[in-house]
């Protein structure tokens, strides 16, 4: 699923488009409507790579590192079009972060992300309303087709 | 001109990092995120890697110490080392933090503690690298083509 990434070869050429970096045209992939996201992981480096590849694409995001920040955040009136939550954080889990902000109504699309990919894992972030689980890295082939999705 | 004579030399040091394996495709992705804006973001966030994963390091030592393993916790440490790992495309790294929780999920302490010492040897041999490489490419100067310019 998704296109292969063509690598980009050493001073920045490119071999040809890949999906969400149309350099032939010098132009980066970029969202049509105003798009917002949450990232919640409490590994910084995490944190910083998933914003900046979020926003590259237009999508106004913040981050948190704890799920209770999350679901504070979204309690004050923050609404966000999509949610990355890592399925292992300090106290309350990704799952459990996932179950709180669908009860508080939210209707975010909410992608449940790990380092280790396990099927149980996978099973109790969609039962607890995330709409997809993946493992890390957050990439390109990912991202680019949700962000289509929630623009259209 | 000794700055392309600089560049191009950096360049070479940067394909072997893919061609000896100690870099993956997200490294690429790191780079496509640096701009005008964030000039030294790849830097910046291979720093902020090193500075998280040397507590990260001391964690799992200490914890590598008591007898015996607790297997759930050295697996949670491994969890987030993995993760930040993958992310910035450290990919021996990354086959380490896989098989030390092999392991852990087997209960193995002998073939945690060997791994973990690969890993750390991995993780160094990295470090080392890039910061090299880091230093010479503020000496190269930087590149007039970003990797987000026009072709």
């Amino acid at each position: 699923m998704g296109a292969a990434v063509d690598h980009v070869t050493p001073m920045g050429m490119s071999g040809g488009s890949a999906e969400g970096n149309d350099k032939s045209e010098g132009q980066r992939f970029s969202c049509k409507s105003k798009l917002t996201a949450l990232v919640v992981d409490n590994g910084g480096v995490c944190r910083a790579i998933q914003t900046a590849l979020l926003r590259s694409y237009g999508v106004e995001t913040e981050a948190v590192e704890t799920g209770e920040a999350a679901v504070e955040l979204i309690a004050s009136g923050a609404t966000f079009s999509l949610i990355i939550i890592e399925m292992l954080l300090p106290f309350m889990n990704g799952p459990g972060t996932a179950k709180q902000i669908r009860a508080m109504g939210a209707q975010s699309k909410i992608l449940g992300i790990t380092a280790f990919f396990d099927r149980r894992d996978r099973q109790e972030f969609l039962a607890a309303g995330a709409d997809d689980f993946i493992e890390k890295p957050l990439s390109p082939e990912i991202v680019i087709p949700i962000i289509r999705e929630l623009d259209n | 001109m000794e700055r392309n004579q600089m560049r191009r030399q950096l360049a070479l040091i940067r394909q072997s990092f893919f061609d000896q394996g100690f870099l993956d495709e997200q490294f690429i992705q790191l780079e496509e995120l640096q701009d005008d804006a964030n000039p030294n973001f790849v830097e910046e966030v291979v720093t902020l890697y090193y500075r998280d994963s040397s507590r990260l390091i001391l964690n799992i030592d200490q914890a590598l110490e008591r007898n015996p393993l607790d297997f759930n916790k050295l697996d949670n440490y491994m969890h987030q080392f993995k993760g930040s790992s993958t992310s910035i495309g450290a990919k021996k790294v990354k086959a380490e933090c896989t098989q030390f929780r092999e392991y852990c999920k087997a209960g193995n302490s002998e073939g945690c503690m060997r791994t973990f010492q690969q890993l750390k040897k991995e993780y160094a041999i990295l470090k080392r690298k890039l910061e090299a490489y880091f230093q010479q490419a503020r000496q190269a100067g930087p590149l007039e083509t970003a990797c987000r310019s026009r072709n």
